[in-house]
């Protein structure tokens, strides 16, 4: 359903000069399975899924999505894709129903399906009784509720969620997680991003390691642990990350030598 | 296109506009409240500052002639028969050195004896210090034109200016607005004119003089005055008519005619003036501010509030997305626009009437007549295209902005620009003509200015195609500058850090490029702009006036000195500092021979052309420049400088120099995301922008497009240069010919000449090419710019094949830089 090869990002920043987001990253997600990105804040996650929702372009590598190509037919992957992150907000001035009704026609669900669309929808997510409650009036959790019906109103193959949880209570944050399990027993083809690492072993059929732009590490949690000797994803996280820190140390002392030679 | 996507994306918008209160009261309730409460506001401040009575001095009152009929001061006023308002009467107020009459009674508004006796004698002490002061100008003047009197001046001069000093600072201390010196004898004498039958005093044969001292800088004065004069010319005129009775002779004598004024003018046509005036302003400025808000909200705004990514990852495509809010801003800007125009000239119109219909004075207007139904219609046909030039405009801005406030900060300046150009439209000497109807904004304005003030007579209406074409055009630019700024990743996802100065600095000489970017360059040109604008003054004094002797020359050495000091030394300097590689940012490269060739080839060949072209533009389309910018002009290629300076100054040092910045730096810069097209029009634009003089402009704009090419497809200025020293060079050349044709004969095989009366009444020569030499120029230069042109495609495969392998190797050694 989904495949990245060779995926890479790169943008000018006022601090850092130069920065690589994404180095050659590659993975392939399936339908009916949820596949985690687990990384630390600013790892190159996010670039990543705003390359797969064809909002960024990506300066090297490819990705399909859906059968769609990132590069070559964005408006096809958008249509099929189901996208979630702290960055798409919804409308203060519009109603939660108004908000989904919005998003369906834009997603071309037929006018005579939409409302019963939008109606299975709410029922699910038991939202009918913020129906007409204006998005500034919203709760978090409401808010949230309103983002996810948003994301599957059009019934998408491919759902990404870009850390969904952050900033909710847990009693929410629990459900969200849930409707997600469910939306994989629904066959989605689902990418899962977060730095929370009990949410990737409770969620996550396969979980891809990354940090400062590469793909580390790539598997289910069993093969993880066999390939790098650690039971504990924590410490296996943990350990990764440091390794590749001290690499990257080393690499850029040898540099200048490697340069005058 | 999916344009349900964009009628989905409008609606939404317009929905929510129509949610937001500030919206909603900058739209429809401002626009309805603002004019009739200006008005109540006017009304109330006119009662607030009345003009206030002011302080008339007469001095020698008691030389003033006491019989009725003659009398100027009645009291402490001047007698009202000297007015053409009683009520004007009432606004000067008189202080007099009359002894006062022993018990008269003082109002409580009048002077204390104290204060008058105080202001008297300050009075008396100016008129001293006037008459010491004209003392001293008759002794200067007599010692002018005199040998070894230097000292004497000094000491003159330096008395005068104690007097003047002391003048001034004697009057300002006074609140005395205005000072009347009535000389000794006066009564008597005007009486003895007057008076009949004793003819044995003949009249005198002395005039007297009547002195008025007043503050010219003064407004309070300055009004003050101008009614005493007005009061004096009737006193002066009603002594002159009476004295000529007396010896009865005609009035006509001293009135040879009198003056009668008829209007012609109908109700409808003042209307039209106020309308004509009004609306094109109102409509201009209305225009933006409607589109200001919306745009705000809904392209920053968006961004603000976290939705453009939602909004961003739907189907719509940024096309769609940009056309949606585009169209709801635009109708956001049209409503306001409109309900302002309906709201200012219903409140208008019922003051007028409420004002003629009353009594007092009746205003210059009478009742205002609505415009008419065609005049109505015009205003909404103009509106559109200026609704959607600053919709799109003010959409683009926005878009750029992270959040509101920084959308108000970038639009405030287009906000200043529209209302500079709104007040030019304004001026009564701002005409339509061709040159204007092209401008955007200006066009429209003056257009429908026209329109209402004239009622769209046919040479009017003519103007009206080539408006509405630019019009359309400059709205669809702006548009697809909006929709370009909206597919932009650094647009869109710039993130909100706080400005640090050095670190920015730090990021500017750090990570250099090989060419500067966009803004680097935009960044260039605001520089030598700002350096040409503020040499101007030094370059003036330095060449003198054109009449001076040596001007040519100097003229000639301030060219150079600009090219270089003022055009070429920004653009190197940025060049060496800012980017990695100068070299290739000043294509400094060697090109191959053909380039070489075809440069001054092309160039030469373009010269008849573009000739031809300017002066079938001049006159009509573009107007003649100033005077004094003619009269350079010709000094410079009057033939009193050695050619090799000339051809130096004017092809030589430009060639090189303005190369440099315009085809060098800023052509780098604007093509640094490789847009080629856009980065020549850019890099013309602003080339032909340096030249001021809008034929000028135009000019360079079109040699700008031709350089920009080459330098684009040679990769490599020194045909640039070539093209500009033999554009540059050929034309003072072909100057030359022409004005000395019966001596050189070269042209001939390709001028006919004819003889013209130039402005100044001389007989001058006017040469034009003949039609063979046009023909064959445009076939040379047609046939080497389609070679240019096609070429274009084979260097673009090329380099397309060797994409892959060259850029991404730069950026990764880029990168293991900054990792590290």
């Amino acid at each position: 359903m989904i495949h990245v090869e060779g995926l890479t990002k790169r943008f000018a920043d006022l601090r850092r000069g130069f920065v690589t987001a994404l180095d050659d990253v590659s993975f392939d997600v399936h339908a009916g399975e949820i596949f985690g990105l687990l990384g630390p804040n600013g790892a190159g996650k996010t670039t990543c899924l705003r390359i797969l929702s064809t909002v960024l372009q990506p300066s090297a590598g490819q990705a399909v999505v859906a059968g769609h190509d990132v590069t070559e037919d964005p408006a096809a992957v958008r249509a099929h894709i189901g996208f979630m992150s702290g960055n798409t907000g919804i409308y203060d001035r519009m109603t939660a129903f108004e908000m989904v009704e919005y998003f369906g026609r834009l997603y071309g669900v037929p006018e005579d399906d939409l409302h019963d669309r939008i109606d299975r929808v709410f029922e699910t997510l038991q939202m009918n009784d913020i129906r007409d409650l204006l998005g500034s009036k919203m709760s978090t959790g409401m808010k949230q509720k309103v983002s996810i019906a948003r994301t599957i109103v059009h019934d998408p193959p491919v759902l990404v969620f870009d850390e969904p949880t952050s900033g909710l209570d847990v009693l929410v944050a629990r459900s969200l997680l849930q409707a997600i399990a469910e939306l994989r027993e629904e066959g989605k083809c689902i990418i899962f991003s977060t730095h929370i690492m009990r949410e990737v072993e409770k969620l996550c059929d396969r979980i891809a390691i990354v940090h400062r732009g590469r793909l580390l590490a790539c598997g289910n949690v069993r093969e993880l642990e066999e390939q790098h000797g650690e039971p504990d994803m924590e410490e296996l996280f943990f350990d990764l990350v440091t390794k590749h820190d001290e690499s990257l140390a080393a690499r850029s002392e040898t540099a200048p030598v490697e340069a005058a030679s | 296109m999916n344009w349900r996507n964009v009628w989905l994306i409008t609606s939404r918008e317009i929905r929510d506009q129509l949610r937001d209160r500030r919206t909603l009261f900058m739209v429809l309730v401002l626009p309805l409240m603002l004019y009739p409460a200006l008005t109540i506001g006017m009304l109330q401040m006119q009662w607030l500052f009345n003009e206030q009575p002011r302080t008339v001095v007469v001095l020698g009152a008691q030389n003033l002639p006491e019989k009725p009929s003659l009398q100027l001061v009645d009291g402490n006023a001047f007698v009202p028969g000297w007015f053409d308002s009683p009520e004007h009467v009432k606004k000067l107020k008189v202080v007099t050195d009359a002894p006062s009459q022993p018990g008269e009674e003082w109002d409580e508004d009048d002077l204390s004896p104290e204060r008058r006796a105080r202001i008297l004698s300050a009075c008396r002490s100016i008129q001293e210090s006037t008459e010491k002061r004209e003392k001293i100008e008759s002794e200067i003047e007599k010692l002018a034109g005199k040998k070894d009197v230097a000292a004497e001046a000094a000491r003159l001069e330096a008395e005068l200016t104690a007097v003047n000093e002391e003048l001034a600072r004697d009057f300002a201390a006074l609140d005395v607005q205005v000072m009347i010196v009535i000389p000794d004898g006066f009564a008597g004498q005007v009486e003895s004119l007057v008076e009949s039958g004793t003819d044995d005093a003949p009249p005198a044969e002395r005039v007297l003089e009547v002195r008025t001292v007043r503050n010219v800088a003064d407004k309070k004065s300055h009004v003050a005055y101008s009614r005493v004069k007005d009061a004096l010319a009737k006193w002066k005129q009603h002594i002159t008519f009476a004295r000529l009775e007396q010896a009865d002779l005609p009035k006509s004598l001293v009135e040879p005619f009198k003056q009668l004024e008829t209007d012609v003018s109908r109700s409808e046509e003042r209307a039209a003036q106020v309308w004509g005036l009004l609306f094109p302003a109102i409509l201009v400025i209305m225009c933006v501010t409607g589109a200001f808000h919306p745009a705000v909200d809904v392209a920053a705004g968006e961004k603000e509030r976290g939705t453009m990514e939602t909004l961003l990852i739907c189907p719509a495509s940024r096309t769609e997305i940009v056309l949606g809010k585009f169209n709801a801003v635009g109708l956001f800007s049209l409503t306001t626009a409109m309900l302002n125009l309906v709201s200012m000239g219903v409140t208008a119109a019922y003051v007028a009437s409420v004002r003629s219909s009353g009594e007092g004075v009746p205003t210059s207007l009478g009742a205002l007549t609505p415009p008419s139904l065609t005049a109505v219609v015009w205003v909404v046909v103009l509106s559109l295209p200026l609704a959607a030039l600053f919709s799109a405009l003010c959409l683009a801005l926005a878009t750029f902005a992270r959040s509101s406030k920084e959308g108000q900060y970038y639009l405030t300046p287009l906000l200043m620009v529209t209302l500079g150009l709104t007040v030019f439209c304004m001026s009564p000497i701002a005409e339509i003509d061709p040159l204007t109807s092209v401008l955007p904004v200006v066009g429209p304005s003056l257009l429908l200015k026209e329109l209402l003030t004239t009622g769209g007579t046919l040479n009017v209406l003519v103007y009206a195609v080539p408006v509405l074409v630019t019009s359309v055009g400059y709205s669809a630019l702006a548009l697809w500058w909006a929709i370009d700024q909206f597919k932009r990743e650094d647009v869109l996802f710039r993130e909100a850090e706080r400005f640090d100065f050095r670190l920015w600095m730090q990021h500017l000489l750090r990570d250099k490029e090989p060419v500067p970017s966009f803004a680097e360059a935009g960044f260039c040109f605001v520089i030598v702009m700002l350096l040409y604008f503020a040499s101007s003054k030094p370059f003036q004094v330095f060449t003198g006036a054109a009449s001076d002797p040596g001007f040519e020359l100097r003229a000639m050495q301030a060219l150079m000195i600009q090219q270089l000091v003022v055009i070429a030394t920004p653009a190197l300097l940025m060049a060496v500092m800012l980017t990695s590689d100068p070299v290739k940012t000043l294509r400094l490269r060697w090109p191959k021979w053909q380039y070489l060739v075809a440069a001054p080839v092309l160039a030469v060949c373009l010269r008849p052309v573009v000739l031809t072209l300017m002066s079938s533009l001049s006159g009509w389309f573009f107007k003649a420049p100033p005077d004094r910018f003619a009269e350079q002009l010709e000094a410079m290629t009057s033939g009193n400088v050695e050619l090799w300076i000339v051809l130096l100054a004017i092809a030589v040092a430009p060639g090189i120099c303005e190369e440099i910045t315009f085809r060098g730096f800023i052509l780098s810069g604007f093509n640094h995301s490789h847009r080629p097209a856009l980065a020549i029009v850019l890099s013309s634009l602003v080339f032909g922008l340096i030249h001021v003089v809008p034929a000028q402009v135009f000019h360079a704009f079109l040699l700008g497009l031709v350089i920009g090419t080459l330098a684009i497809r040679s990769r490599s200025l020194w045909p640039c240069i070539l093209f500009h020293v033999a554009s540059n060079g050929s034309q003072v050349l072909y100057g030359q010919a022409v004005e000395k044709s019966i001596d050189s004969r070269w042209l001939d095989p390709f001028v006919t000449y004819t003889e013209v009366v130039a402005t100044n009444g001389e007989l001058t020569r006017a040469a034009e090419f003949t039609w063979t030499t046009l023909v064959i120029a445009t076939a040379i230069s047609a046939a080497i710019l389609y070679w240019l042109v096609m070429r274009r495609f084979h260097t673009e495969q090329a380099s397309r094949s060797l994409e892959p392998t060259t850029p991404p190797g730069d950026v990764k050694s880029l990168d293991a830089a900054s990792v590290g």
